[in-house]
């Protein structure tokens, strides 16, 4: 005999409240580092060094964080003397860099929003977290949001990748198959600048060299709950924390 | 001598003359002189089956009298002039169609021949169909069965069309043996060889004389019909044929086998027991199954047709048995209701079955191939050929407004009313035949499905189908006026209905589609046709205001029943094609106009992300049709062979060659057997001849004690 139905009764909902309510789950992000300021100009130095993706930028005392290159591999935290300022949360969904504004969708997709992953080439990671979306604490239908599996019915373009050379032209046929009330939210690091993968001859660099991308979401890879912030930003319930500057340190 | 007569002694004459004037023209004429020397023909075989139909009156005739024999007479009876009238509609269809179908065997087999023997098949067609002694009757259906075989063998350098060919002309014979040895039982003791003599004669005979007379036509007559055992050789010899002669041969040839059950078994011998009835429906039932069974795993385009023949025919006996079970329960407007429906369903078939084989021969002809995993993307090359195509596809599916679902829905509705027979096994028989008859239905929508889909939508999937083109305009108007025919007969079942029953009336019992058609055009409270709560109901809705401008009763098929259940069952496919035409027309009336404003953006076919979409990547017939194929094993039986090569190491295979083997059901569970037993007996009677003269003497002793013996007993 199963007692699923009273286990399920007893444990109550599970789901987590957000975004009504701020998520404080441990664990639910490995956070990033954040601009720093050094009390020499080498501690900076040593920090822009030490980082294997050039995410960290030293201006003199300072250091600036561009998180579209930030692969979360921690040296910054744990292996300098003097480590990066560190912060832990979510919320992390921006513009991209060379755009200056981003709109989100028309107000009647807020309620119901129908999303198309495309994985253009990504390691898993981000797909997997992608995934999570689904599971039981993120659930995100609750919140009106549907995966789907054709292009032709889908608001919100969902890349996770650096966009191989292979994936390149499916990407395209994809977005170009979408209604054109479309946006296009690019998830991950690789994503958005290549990552680790970098410019190649089989790899472009993030979904920008192919797409008009709308939204970004930094990460590697993004915890699930910023792909929620990112999704919820793109159907335009969520406002972007902050908003993008120079201080974010875009070298 | 009436106009039948000269009608058809014209249509005789125009055979002959058709024949001759083949042999002289020059061989690319050919074409042309076989299709108008058959069309005027089968025109003036349609004339003179029109006028006895619409005008009544029978033609019989004494040609002369051969001696020890007797007279040969032809009797042009309301049965004889609607089976006529059927074969002549097909082969008006066909030999218009050979005209353009035949110049590609110009140059490769003798179209001379092939002009010859079409015209003695048709004229033996109807031959058959008008005589009315033993003798001629039995040298008509001789005529035909050769002509026919050399007809499915003309192309005789194809691979296995030779095979075909003597298989069906070996089954055919040995249906013909049955048949005679079944009328010289009914001979013997009649005066003449007249069929009419042979009626007297047949009331005289005892239950088990008439069993065997019963069996041995039923399944004679069978072989030539397509019934489940006896039709091993169908579905090789139609596919084998060109396609003018499939045609004839799914549309006329097996009414010819109906036209003798009914004949025989109907007139001159009527079958009136339960038994009997229950082992044409039985058969019926059988057949229906293992026809579509195989047609929706078939993917020669032939193939699968030539199976659905079968299903078809099946449908049609299975009607004629509950006909005669009804009859012998006592319920003769049931039982007339099923032979209303088994005759609508014969002529349907016939119409619907010759349009897909020239369809299918069209196909044939510009795609280069018949095989469904081959073709494909016809629609946009083959425009009229696909649409014609699919409203035969539509109309075998028995999918409304066409002509298959009228018929098929009254068998089944006939079936299901077996509740009414108070016997309990007679009425799980109709229950078991009625869901595999639904059943049948189901899978036939399933096979031409992928009929259509696989030949004419998608992509094509070899080179030939992306070079076909658009068939002759002389090619695509016989297929035309087949698919007006199914049409017309699928919306105006009103009309049909009661002129079949007042054309075949001692068949089908008097005032059957009276009663299945209720007169709301012309009921009033007055005369009393029908009881005053219908008549308020229907008067309500309008109903007299049809008499004004519509002839004939009503347009709704609807059985009475008793004061608690008022209406049994009813349809109307008038009105039905009526409300089609008018939701059609005002859904793209609304469409057109909330889109009027919209701007379209046209962008390529989806096709989940990938560079091209090849013709690889689509769904084959085989695909298809397989779940039929996994749910019914039992049935097929495959033998399946595997046979992988690994070349590195054990888990890697370079290649894998399946091989699929299948043996008919009807092969495999009576042919074979039979077909072993024969040789078995032949191999012990071969012991007999040793070669010792001493030996033979004894078995002359032998044979001449036993003659002696056995008159000296009687």
């Amino acid at each position: 005999m199963s007692f699923w139905f009273w286990h399920g009764l007893r444990k109550g909902i599970q789901s987590t409240r957000y975004p009504a309510r701020v998520e404080s789950t441990p664990g639910v992000s490995p956070g990033r580092p954040v601009n720093t300021d050094f009390s020499t100009d080498s501690a900076a130095q040593l920090a822009a060094e030490i980082c294997p993706t050039d995410a960290i930028v030293a201006h003199g005392k300072s250091t600036f964080v561009n998180h579209g290159k930030c692969v979360h591999c921690q040296l910054c935290r744990y292996s300098l003397q003097s480590p990066m300022d560190w912060e832990t949360g979510y919320e992390w969904s921006r513009i991209p860099a060379n755009q200056t504004e981003s709109s989100a969708l028309p107000s009647p997709f807020a309620k119901s929003m129908h999303i198309m992953v495309v994985d253009a080439g990504d390691c898993g990671a981000c797909l997997h977290e992608v995934k999570q979306l689904n599971n039981p604490l993120y659930n995100m239908h609750r919140l009106g949001l549907f995966l789907t599996a054709t292009p032709r019915t889908a608001d919100v373009l969902l890349v996770v990748g650096p966009v191989s050379e292979n994936m390149r032209g499916p990407l395209l046929k994809t977005w170009e198959a979408m209604p054109t009330s479309r946006k296009v939210l690019a998830v991950g690091t690789c994503a958005i600048s290549g990552g680790v993968f970098g410019k190649s001859f089989m790899c472009a660099c993030g979904v920008g060299t192919v797409l008009p991308v709308d939204f970004e979401v930094p990460g590697n890879p993004p915890p699930p709950l910023a792909i929620l912030h990112g999704l919820l930003v793109v159907a335009g319930r969520k406002s972007l924390k902050t908003p993008t500057s120079i201080s974010e340190g875009r070298a | 001598m009436n106009s039948v007569a000269v009608a058809l002694a014209l249509f005789f004459a125009v055979c002959v003359t058709g024949i001759f004037a083949g042999a002289i023209v020059p061989e690319k004429r050919i074409p042309a002189t076989l299709a108008w020397a058959g069309s005027i023909a089968a025109g003036l075989a349609i004339w003179a089956a029109g006028t006895v139909l619409v005008f009544g009156g029978e033609f019989r005739h004494a040609l002369w009298t051969v001696p020890s024999i007797g007279t040969l007479t032809i009797l042009f009876d309301r049965l004889s002039a609607f089976f006529v009238l059927i074969a002549g509609v097909v082969i008006l269809a066909s030999s218009v169609f050979s005209a353009a179908y035949m110049k590609r065997f110009a140059g490769h087999y003798s179209l001379m021949a092939f002009n010859a023997w079409y015209l003695v098949l048709c004229a033996s067609i109807i031959w058959i169909l008008i005589e009315n002694d033993v003798f001629g009757f039995l040298l008509a259906w001789e005529a035909m069965s050769i002509s026919s075989y050399l007809l499915v063998n003309f192309e005789h350098r194809r691979s296995g069309t030779s095979q075909a060919g003597y298989l069906m002309l070996a089954m055919s014979e040995a249906g013909f043996l049955a048949v005679t040895v079944a009328l010289l039982i009914l001979g013997a003791g009649a005066e003449s060889w007249q069929f009419s003599d042979l009626k007297t004669a047949a009331i005289e005979l005892g239950p088990f004389v008439h069993w065997t007379v019963f069996l041995l036509t039923f399944f004679g007559f069978g072989v030539k019909a397509g019934l489940v055992p006896v039709n091993a050789w169908l579905p090789k010899a139609h596919p084998a044929a060109p396609a003018n002669v499939s045609a004839i041969l799914s549309g006329v040839i097996l009414n010819l086998g109906l036209y003798g059950i009914i004949r025989l078994d109907f007139q001159v011998a009527p079958v009136t027991t339960t038994g009997a009835g229950l082992v044409i429906l039985l058969t019926g039932t059988v057949s229906a199954l293992v026809g579509i069974l195989y047609a929706t795993t078939e993917t020669d385009l032939k193939g699968v047709l030539a199976h659905s023949s079968i299903e078809n025919i099946g449908i049609v006996t299975l009607g004629f048995g509950a006909s005669v079970v009804f009859a012998a329960a006592g319920y003769p407007l049931l039982s007339g209701m099923a032979m209303i429906a088994a005759f609508y369903q014969m002529l349907n078939h016939s119409i619907y079955k010759a349009l897909l084989f020239l369809g299918a021969g069209s196909v044939d002809e510009h795609a280069g191939t018949r095989d469904l995993d081959r073709l494909g993307g016809l629609a946009r090359l083959m425009p009229w050929t696909s649409g014609v195509f699919l409203i035969g596809a539509l109309a075998i599916s028995a999918l409304p407004p066409f002509n298959g679902f009228v018929s098929e829905w009254l068998t089944l509705q006939t079936l299901l009313r077996g509740v009414e027979i108070s016997s309990i096994p007679l009425r799980l028989a109709f229950a078991v035949c009625g869901a595999v008859l639904a059943l049948t239905a189901a899978l036939a929508v399933t096979c031409f499905v992928k009929t259509f889909a696989m030949a004419f939508l998608g992509l094509p999937r070899s080179e030939n189908a992306t070079r076909a083109v658009e068939a002759k305009g002389v090619a695509i108007a016989p297929m035309v006026l087949l698919a007006v025919l199914c049409l017309v007969l699928g919306v105006l079942p009103t009309f049909v209905m009661p002129a079949l029953n007042q054309d075949l009336q001692p068949l089908i019992s008097v005032g059957a589609a009276e009663s299945l058609i209720p007169p709301f055009f012309t009921a009033t409270s007055e005369n009393g046709q029908l009881p005053p709560a219908f008549l308020q109901d229907f008067h309500n809705l309008g109903a007299q205001s049809g008499e004004r401008f519509l002839p004939g009763r009503g347009l709704v098929v609807l059985l009475r029943g008793s004061e608690l259940n008022p209406v049994v069952f009813a349809m109307s496919p008038s009105y039905s094609f009526i409300a089609l035409v008018f939701l059609i027309v005002l859904v793209s009336i609304v469409i057109r106009r909330l889109t009027r404003q919209r701007n379209v953006v046209r962008r390529p076919l989806w096709a989940g992300g990938i560079p091209r979409l090849l013709p690889q990547m689509t769904y084959t017939a085989t695909g298809f049709s397989n779940p039929v194929r996994v749910v019914f094993q039992a049935v097929f039986r495959p033998n399946i062979s595997e046979d992988t090569r690994q070349t590195v190491a054990v888990h890697f295979r370079t290649a894998i060659h399946r091989q699929r083997e299948e043996t008919h059901v009807v092969d495999r569970v009576f042919l074979r057997p039979v077909g072993t037993a024969v040789r078995e007996i032949a191999a012990f009677l071969a012991g007999m001849h040793h070669g010792k003269l001493n030996a033979y003497v004894v078995y002359v002793l032998a044979f001449l004690l036993f003659v002696l013996f056995f008159y000296r007993a009687t």
